[in-house]
Parts: C-alpha cells; structure tokens; sequence
C-alpha cells in the first residue's frame, strides 16, 4: 500500500499489520495504554544482585525475549555488550534488542547476530552495525526506527513489550534510584530509559557508583526497579561528546549558520518569550551561537531553551538569554555540571518533550528550531536515516518531534558533502515530511516552502536570499555528475516509523545501481 | 618511454590522478563511495582525455570527494606534465567583462592550489575574488594550481574574479597564457613597482585578448603596490595604462621591505600616497589585509582609518571578514540624508542658473558636491547588491 507521501509500504511483517503514514498529525490514539505486571518489594527485601549473570537469571531472561537500553554513553557504552555477551554465554539467544540507539563501539553485536544470540533490533544504528543490517538477510525481522518520542510512545501503547530493561545509571542506591548527572562517570539524563523501567516486566539499574539511599534526582525510581546490580565501569564519559560539539570554522558552514540566524531574525518570532531548541552538529551549534547574539544585540529574553545540552546552550541560559533549559540529554560535561547545579536548567524525558500520544509535547511550545540532514528532496522531505547509498546510517533523534512541534523548522545543509549532492529530486528514506518544514537554509540561499507564502514575504522584505529550490539543487548539480541511485528490491531492511507509530517508509534491500 | 605522473592531493575535495603513459589504456577510481560515485568520475576523466590528442596509457583517480572541475584539472595536469608540448585545455564560458570602477569593497583571497578551500569561495559576498597563484603557493605546485584556477574560472559564474599572478619575470608569463583561457574579469600584478611592469602585464593582456579572440582591453589590471620602489612609484603605476582599475597596497612585503614594524604610523605613508596616486588617475585604491582572523576589533578599526584615509577596499584572507568591512563602508542614514540635501542643492542651483550652491546660507565647494554623489552612488550600489 501507498503512504500519504507515496511511499510503498507493506500491509504486514510478520505478525506486525502497519499502518501507513497519514500526515503529521493525522492519527488518533484510541484504547489504555499497556502496563506490566503487579508486583511489590515488600518490607526489608534487598534488591542488590552481585553480577549481570545473576540479574539475568533472576529477571527470568529467556531466548527470544526483549532487552532494552539507553544510550546516554554513546561511543563509550559498555553495558550492552557486557549483557549481550553474558546472555551468549549463557545459551540465550533469539533476542530482540531494544537500545534507544547503538554507535560504533557496539559492532561485537554484529557476531551476535551472525550467531543467532541477536536475531532482532529496534532501535537507531550508527556505525558498523547499520551497515552490517544494511546488507539484509541479517536480523530474522526488519529493524525499527523510531524517534525519540515514536520509541517511548511505542512502550506506552504495547508495541513493543520489553521483558527486561538495563539501565546504565552513573549513580544509583540499592532501592534502585538512579541517575546519569552525578557519580564517578556521569554521562548525562538516563530519562530516556524511564519508560523502559516502568512498562518492562523486570527492570534493572546497573551502576558503577552504588550510594546510599537516596540517590536523587529520581531519573529512575525505586518503585520501578527490580534489581541493583554494581559493577567497575558502565561506560567511558569521555565518549558522550560524539565529535560533533565544535563550532564550525568552514565558511560555507558558518555561512548557512549566519542566514539561518538572520532567517530566524526576519521571521517575526525572535522576540520576548522566543524559544528554541539548538541540536548539536556544526551547522546547529554555529546558528544557536549567531541566534543568541541577535537575542543579545535585540534585548530580547526567550522564554526556553531546548538541547541536547551543550556548554553553548548552557552559556546562552547563564546569559539569561532564556529563563529555562530543557534537556533530555547532555553533549558535554558543562551541561551535566549545569543540569546538577541550576534549577533552571531542567531535565526532561522524552515522554514530556515529544510523545505523540501525550497530552501535550515541549516541542509544541518551540518557536525555532534548526536541524540537519543527509538528504532533502524538492518536496522539502527530509532523510536523516540513510546515505545516499541506501546504507542505514543514523537514528531519528528527536528530528520528527521538533520538526513537527517548531512555528520554524529551519534545515540547515550545504548543498554539496564533497561531491554529493544533498538537494536530491526524491529523498532515499522519507524521516520526516515536507509539511513540518518551514525552509531549507543553504550556502546558495534560502528555500522556502511554498505552504509558508507568509515567511516568503518576511524573508524576502529582510533581503534574504530567497530561491526556490530547484534553483539551488540546480546550481550544485553543475559541479558534479550526478552519483548513481540504488536500486531497491522488495526485502525490507527497516522500517522507519513516524512519531505516532504509522510507518512512513521503509529501508529496503539495495539489489542495484541506476 | 614518459615516466609516471602523480598529481593533485589526498586532502578533502581533491583528488590524486597517476597517469601511467606506457600502459594500457584504462581508467581506474578509488573513491569512498565506488557504486555511487564511480560512474561520473569515469565520465569526467574520458571527457578531459578526448580533448587531448595524445593521451593513451591509464588513469588512476584517488578520489577524496573532488568536484568535476578538479577532477578535469588534475587530469589535465598529470596529461600536460607526461606530455610537456600537448596543447592546454582552453574551457569553454562566456564572461562578461566588469566596469572599471565597480564596487570592490573587499578582495577575498583564495590559494589556487587547494581545492578545498576554493569549494563556494563565490558565495560569500565578497566583491572580488582574487585566485592566488603567487604566494600562497609553492613552486612545485604552480603548474597544477594555474590549470586548476582555469578550470575553476571555467565552472563558476564570479560576480568578478581575479587571478594573482606570479611576477612575470618568474612564473607570470605562464600564467597568464593559462589563467586567461577561462577568462577573468583582471590580472593582480603583484610587487608593482614602475610603469613599466604594469605596461609589460598590458602589452602581454593585448597579444593574449588578439589570440583568444577577446574584445581589446576588457581585462582590467590590479597593480600591488608592497615595495618601497612601487610606493614611490605609486602615481605612475596607477597612470600607466587605462587597463589599471585598481591598486592595491601590500603591507607585510612592504614593512619587510623597508624593515619597519606594521604600525599604523609605519603605514600612514605609503597608504596616504597609494590613495593620491589612484585618486590622481581616476582609479581606486584597496587597502592591505588585516591578518589576525581572531581580532574583529582590530579589523574594524583599521577599516574605519583606511576608509578614512580614502581608501574603497580591502583585502580580506577569510570570508568572516567580508561583512564587518562592507557595513563600514556603507554610508550611514545620516551621510545619505546630507549628500541627498547636497545634490538637491546643486541641481537646484544648476536649475536656477546660480553658480554657486548654498544650504541655508553655507557655501557648498565643487569637492563636496562630488563627495556626495560618490556616497549616493554607493548607497544606491549597496541597494542594488542586496536586491
């Protein structure tokens, strides 16, 4: 069947019937939300275990169940593989993998599928793994991606039932209180897993810096968790700053950084109580800063600020720029430090900021936003899951919830990445659809989408440099052949899910080269 | 039997061509995305290939994300290097020559040898671009980066481009025989410093534009005035020849020159002078770069002294300089307002058959009146500039 984006989607995989793509906003959730087991932790019951081994075998862990994880170590974790390889040795396989997302360091798994111990994934892929699923015939089902709000939404609603949930907790009490910005090796929130804790049959906290009771704030609660496992290292802090945290000096960057900025400036909403979310890559961070000096320069006081946190953001806040920063995650140790120390730097998780199926999203409160991409088509979809080669490259992020929930969702790319081009005549993976973005913002000019005729004016009254699309694509594609295109055949890799749980593409098989 | 050739760069958005005379023919690409990127890289060295006549043997390109453009330089270059006396590519592109005293607030310089960091050197507001062939780079590398100019020159559309030539008593003359296939809009003479260089570089342009087929005199000469001889011969320089639209000053070469430090003192001299010379021959005058990326204060500062002194532009070595330098060259509401009352005036005056001009009671002198035009004309240039 055809998506509202006419994409091919199937009516069924395996016993999963999907539901195509409808809009942003063109679904309604109806029935309760899931729930596990009942259970109590009754007077003077200790919840401490001595291994991972042991916490798998009190959790009842059995091949073909499912185990979930967070990912606020990044390239630096260590937990997924340590339970990964526990449950090998253990004889337990077929399991379906549940991380908010895996990064280079988690290529061992790759082993693990070849083996059978892994047999399904859903969650974002960055790295070695994606590529290797990338190839098809790996995973006995196809991958799930899901956003940051689309994967706590899809507990909520039953989707996806996590046996057993690990969470990575830098500090943790024997009660089972945990939380990522404090201990030895902070890494930043671990709210991300607060839906896995709460819906998962067995959750289990597994700390490297166990303190006595209370360990606070309450990311993970001991209402929610089963066991407390200690262990010597759950992961290297070092890694959470993914390489992406430096500010541009590429001029073609810092250019797209500046007309974004001045685009923000000339669309009317850069004024008392703007807020706005700045992600974390070259391009975003360079705009946050150029944005906090227009806010600097106008005297103007946002009312907040979204991260991912970084030391810019923090900055921004400590200006008194905004009143409040909002942060599910943390980029560098300045914004842990700051979400430890000020109370007006407040962390939030992905069920407050971006859950479809919520009574409301943070993101719907954001004025501007401004992301990346890896490819953007002439129907202003976005790609940010695939290369240009087909091959699964990134996770979703928060990009839909933002997107969708922004007044302006700017993208900011350059057109070109050596010779590929980024302004392509259909994107390969549809992530997030052209309705939620308001303008593409390059070194060649700025597009904007026709439904906003509205901030066309306002960009055009400004003098901005305001070019239809096409006309930018067309002045990169001079400098290059274009590359080939894969060819799809019909086995699906993954399956990208829009916020509300409606598939809105799906990754195939690469069979070809046109 | 032609040795093998290895040209162009491992770096970002280049490329490394070997050509291999003696084997078979053949075209091999290594490049991070083979299926994706392969095919088009093939197209582009077999269509550089055809235009030579003698091109057998086999063509290796490591690709690290070159641009056709380059991918054809490196080609040509590695080609040219194995057979010295084939005939150069000469790019097709139109260009149309620019006014003699068009708006050049800022000169964005940009080494000719690297790739990398001629990627969108068009885009970024500048009001020239200057391609560097002399200082920025090596000897070794002159061969390579004057055909890589001619390709870039060939690919892009310039608001206007210049091409920095070496002196033509060492690597110029080949320059400018290749630069000026692809046609820019002038020629920077670096280390200027009598009428005589500059009547060389114009003589030369003349026999080039009459071989290539170009309209006489359309390709305008910037002089770079950075010698103690070329500041005392600032005023003959700008007057040797109606081709000299520009001169420009050089401070490091100039202090290095007379072994002074780079004050503002130091430079008040020869700046002072550079700026009567042009204004003696109706020409502009651009003052040196500021060197120090990190220090926008102190960009800011010289700008407002060299614009005070008479200056029109400057040189810049990074894009971020370009905006802080146009904003103090553009005249404030206040200016506008004044030369507006001026000219108002002396149309007014003109109309009435008085000739002498008045605003409430003060006399208007002829050098006023002209100041104002000059501050209308780049008001209503700057408007133009931003559509």
């Amino acid at each position: 069947m055809k998506n509202a984006l006419d994409r091919d989607i199937p009516e069924q995989i395996g016993d999963r019937t999907l539901r195509p793509f409808q809009g942003a906003f063109g679904t309604t959730p109806t029935g309760r939300k899931a729930a596990r087991p009942q259970k109590t932790v009754k007077l003077g019951e200790t919840k401490v275990l001595k291994s991972i081994e042991a916490a798998i075998e009190a959790t009842g862990l059995e091949s073909g169940m499912t185990i979930s994880f967070h990912h606020s170590f990044r390239n630096g974790d260590y937990l997924v593989n340590t339970v990964v390889d526990a449950c090998a040795r253990m004889g337990i396989n077929d399991l379906r993998l549940f991380p908010t997302a895996l990064f280079p360091v988690h290529a061992p798994l790759i082993e693990h599928i070849k083996s059978g111990v892994v047999a399904r994934i859903e969650g974002s892929m960055n790295g070695p793994v994606g590529a290797f699923v990338s190839q098809g015939g790996k995973l006995k089902a196809p991958a799930v991606l899901r956003s940051h709000g689309g994967r706590w939404r899809a507990v909520e609603a039953g989707d996806v039932h996590i046996n057993v949930a690990f969470v990575a907790a830098p500090q943790a009490d024997p009660y089972g209180n945990a939380t990522g910005i404090k201990g030895r090796t902070p890494c930043g929130p671990i709210a991300f897993s607060a839906v896995d804790a709460q819906y998962a049959d067995k959750t289990v906290v597994v700390t490297n810096d166990l303190q006595p009771y209370p360990v606070y704030p309450f990311e993970i609660q001991q209402g929610w968790t089963d066991y407390v496992v200690v262990v010597d290292e759950i992961g290297d802090p070092g890694s959470i700053a993914s390489g992406t945290l430096k500010i541009t000096r590429s001029p073609t960057r810092l250019k797209i950084a500046r007309l974004a900025a001045a685009a923000v400036k000339a669309s009317g909403y850069l004024k008392d109580g703007f807020s706005f979310q700045g992600g974390a890559g070259g391009i975003s961070l360079a705009t946050t800063k150029f944005v906090g000096e227009e806010m600097e320069k106008a005297g103007i006081v946002g009312s907040f600020a979204m991260g991912g946190g970084t030391r810019l953001l923090v900055d921004i806040l400590h200006r008194g720029l905004v009143h409040v920063l909002l942060d599910g995650q943390a980029f560098d140790l300045d914004a842990i430090a700051s979400l430890r120390d000020d109370e007006t730097h407040v962390l939030i998780d992905p069920g407050h900021y971006a859950n479809y199926d919520s009574r409301g999203c943070s993101t719907y409160m954001l004025d501007a936003a401004f992301l990346g991409a890896t490819e953007v088509d002439l129907d202003f979809n976005v790609n940010v899951n695939t290369h240009s080669d087909g091959q699964l490259l990134h996770g979703i992020g928060g990009h839909q919830e933002v997107a969708a929930g922004a007044k302006l969702t700017l993208i900011t790319v350059p057109t070109l990445r050596g010779r590929l081009p980024v302004i392509v005549d259909r994107v390969t993976t549809v992530t997030t659809p052209g309705e939620v973005i308001d303008a593409i913002v390059t070194e060649r000019g700025i597009a904007v989408n026709p439904r906003r005729q509205d901030l066309n004016d306002r960009f055009v009254r400004a003098g901005l440099p305001v070019r239809p699309l096409a006309d930018i694509k067309a002045e990169a594609d001079r400098l290059t052949r274009p590359p080939r295109k894969p060819v799809f055949g019909d086995e699906v890799i993954a399956l990208i899910e829009w916020r509300d749980g409606t598939i809105i593409d799906t990754v195939r098989k690469v069979v070809g080269w046109k | 039997m032609t040795d093998d050739i290895s040209v162009g760069s491992d770096n970002k958005g280049d490329c490394r061509v070997t050509f291999l005379p003696a084997a078979p023919p053949e075209v091999e690409v290594k490049t991070g995305s083979p299926e994706l990127f392969r095919a088009g890289i093939e197209e582009v060295v077999t269509e550089t290939l055809s235009l030579f006549d003698r091109a057998t043997g086999k063509i290796v390109v490591e690709d690290q994300g070159a641009l056709d453009y380059v991918i054809a330089a490196r080609v040509e270059t590695a080609v040219r290097a194995a057979y010295p006396d084939v005939s150069p590519i000469t790019p097709g592109g139109a260009r149309t020559p620019t006014p003699r005293d068009r708006l050049r607030r800022t000169r964005l310089y940009a080494p000719g040898n690297n790739p990398r960091l001629l990627v969108g050197i068009e885009l970024h507001g500048a009001d020239c671009v200057l391609l560097d062939l002399e200082d920025s780079v090596p000897p070794a590398e002159k061969f390579a980066a004057r055909i890589l100019v001619k390709h870039l020159l060939a690919t892009i559309d310039f608001p206007e481009v210049w091409v920095r030539i070496n002196p033509l008593t060492t690597y110029g003359m080949d320059d400018l025989a290749e630069v000026m296939r692809a046609r820019p809009h002038g020629i920077c003479l670096p280390k200027a410093e009598s009428a005589a260089d500059v009547t060389a570089l114009a003589a030369e342009l003349a026999r080039i534009e009459a071989a290539y087929g170009y309209n006489p005199g359309t390709t305008w000469i910037m002089a770079i005035i950075e010698t103690s001889n070329g500041v005392l011969h600032a005023a003959e320089i700008a007057a040797a020849d109606p081709r000299v639209a520009v001169i420009a000053f050089g401070a490091e070469d100039y202090t290095r020159d007379i072994g002074a430090r780079r004050t503002r003192d130091a430079l008040l001299y020869p700046r002072s002078r550079i700026v009567a010379a042009a204004a003696a021959a109706e020409i502009q005058a651009s003052d040196t770069v500021y060197a120090n990326l990190e220090d926008e204060a102190g960009l800011i500062a010289e700008t407002e002294h060299i614009r005070d002194l008479g200056f029109v532009g400057k040189g810049v070595i990074n894009p971020r300089q370009i905006g802080p330098i146009h904003r103090i060259f553009a005249p404030t509401a206040e200016e506008i307002a004044e030369a507006v009352k001026i000219v108002a005036a002396a149309k007014d005056a003109e109309e009435r058959g008085i000739g002498a001009i008045a605003i409430g009671g003060k006399m208007i002198d002829k050098p006023v009146l002209v100041r104002a035009q000059r501050t209308l004309q780049l008001a209503e240039r700057i408007k133009e500039e931003l559509g």
